[in-house]
């Protein structure tokens, strides 16, 4: 067997991009030292407090779904037959605290709000050196 | 303040100009103004122009078709809010005594821009506005029980609305109903195509001026006096998104609406009409309860009444709306204050409000920025 291609994410700092394909990865968020209110994205001036005494904290990717949609419209720079008729949207409360909209897995009459959500990294570009990889939710089956 | 007056408006109709320049359609609206308030460019004191999409420098360039005064020439941005944005700018300039005779105007030519390649993709760049009104909506139905047709039948409406405005960049044929807006392509469900604003170009343009020299100005014509203007942005909660397409959170608009009711003395009930960011329908539902014209989860018993449509209790976008009339981007909230200033004067046609006393104009900006302004005529 070749050497699987590298995974690098569409934009680096946002979330971690495990070795182990079928590990839950991290988002990678910021956490106020001062009064402990977490970030998506991380930042450095806390907007709660406005404290900038805050630290990167990675954070599983595992939430509820506050709301989903499905786009009827190609996902941009995809070359993934999957993404070509549309995805699914989703906006997730992390349990520390922040809200968070990424792609979701799946159809949408698989997703309902209050629904428990995990991350999972697909990859939504393959190139000659590395594929290109997102964050996705899929709903966590019962 | 009650010295600040609305003198004159105009409009270069939204739509496509792929024949023309961004500078001309802005020089269109800036004339068809400088003619309602019976004035040439030599009187104006000074110009706020907004555009969103285009090159800078844009704005000077185009203030320049209508003359070369040496006039002080301001460009605004904010997003969706950059024609409101730019007519508080002259409102505040005129307030604090700095000049008289204001000209805002607001032009964009978005079909330049669609289907530009960013360079780098963004991490956001997957969430589509249509994604995030889209998540409005389906959370609503959660919370509320609305269904597709409730929004349906403001698009509808809106739509209808646009028939009677000659300046409408939608302007269908035949009356648009709750099962045709449903029956179109479907965007991000529950939204429809029918359901959404369109792309377009386009321009719109007020002159702002004292309230004295209105009253010298008006020539027989009522005056319409801008009684309220708020600016404001996002305050942190939690559950704050800071990523993607975002305008909100709910708070910033009720904080518009307490703010405008607050300098203006006035109230929902004293309102006549009222001009929202229906960029999606489902906005417009949401603000009829954040602006205060209904209490929280009544807005669907609402639209079933029809309270918000003509002949309504208080009728939402009378001039077809971001839906209908169109949402090039700079031009927008100024074409708000063109509908506005119309139904005060009963200048309206077929789409008058009888007896319009009181108007609100509403914007949202993504980032996000929330505008407002009260116009009352005396």
């Amino acid at each position: 067997m070749p050497d699987p291609k590298p995974r690098v994410p569409v934009k680096p700092g946002f979330y971690t991009v495990p070795a182990d394909a079928a590990a839950t990865p991290d988002v990678i968020c910021s956490r106020c030292k001062d009064c402990g209110e977490y970030y998506f994205p991380k930042r450095l001036v806390c907007a709660k407090c406005l404290s900038r005494n805050t630290e990167e904290r990675n954070v599983p990717a595992r939430g509820t779904l506050y709301s989903f949609t499905f786009v009827h419209i190609p996902l941009f720079g995809s070359t993934k037959i999957e993404y070509q008729e549309g995805y699914g949207v989703g906006q997730i409360d992390l349990p520390q605290g922040p809200r968070i909209q990424l792609p979701l897995v799946g159809k949408r009459e698989q997703f309902r709000v209050g629904q428990k959500v995990q991350g999972e990294i697909s990859v939504m570009r393959e190139q000659e050196d590395k594929d290109v990889v997102i964050l996705r939710f899929r709903p966590v089956e019962a | 303040m009650e010295h600040v007056a609305i003198v004159g408006v105009g409009m270069k109709r939204f739509g496509f100009y792929p024949e023309m320049h961004v500078n001309e359609l802005g020089r269109d609206a800036g004339l068809a103004a400088l003619d309602d308030a019976g004035l040439t460019f030599q009187d104006i004191d000074a110009v706020y122009a907004g555009h969103i999409f285009m090159q800078p420098m844009t704005a000077v360039r185009a203030v320049k078709e209508l003359g070369c005064t040496g006039v002080p020439i301001q460009r605004i941005e904010n997003a969706s809010a950059t024609g409101s944005a730019a007519l508080r700018e002259a409102y505040l300039a005129v307030a604090a005594g700095y000049y008289d005779k204001v000209l805002v105007l607001g032009l964009d030519k978005m079909t330049e821009v669609m289907g530009r390649t960013p360079a780098a993709p963004e991490l956001e760049d997957a969430i589509l506005p249509a994604a995030f009104f889209a998540m409005w909506a389906t959370r609503r139905m959660h919370e509320r029980g609305t269904k597709a047709e409730h929004l349906a039948r403001i698009a509808a409406k809106n739509w209808n609305y646009g028939a009677l405005n000659p300046m409408s960049q939608r302007q269908p044929t035949e009356k648009v109903t709750v099962e045709g807006v449903l029956k179109s392509s479907m965007v991000a469900w529950p939204l429809t195509k029918m359901m959404a604003c369109p792309i377009g170009d386009g321009a719109a343009a007020a002159v702002v001026c004292r309230l004295d020299t209105a009253k010298k100005l008006a020539k027989g014509r009522p005056i319409v006096r801008i009684a309220a203007s708020h600016l404001g942005s996002e305050k942190y909660e939690r559950g704050h998104l800071f990523m993607g397409p975002v305008v909100g959170p709910p708070q910033m608009t009720r904080d518009a609406a307490k703010d405008v009711w607050e300098q203006s003395g006035l109230g929902p009930k004293d309102i006549h009409l009222v001009q929202v960011h229906d960029a999606f329908a489902i906005e417009e539902l949401e603000y009829y309860e954040l602006l205060g014209f209904c209490r929280e989860g009544e807005a669907e018993g609402c639209i079933e009444r029809g309270e918000f449509e003509p002949g309504g209790r208080v009728p939402f976008s009378t001039d077809g709306g971001l839906i209908a009339r169109g949402h090039p981007g700079g031009p927008t909230g100024l074409a708000q204050i063109w509908e506005t200033v119309l139904q005060l004067r009963g200048e309206a046609g077929k789409r008058q409000v009888p007896n319009a006393r009181a108007g609100l104009c509403h914007m949202m900006g993504g980032g996000s920025v929330c505008v407002a302004h009260v116009l009352v005529r005396d």
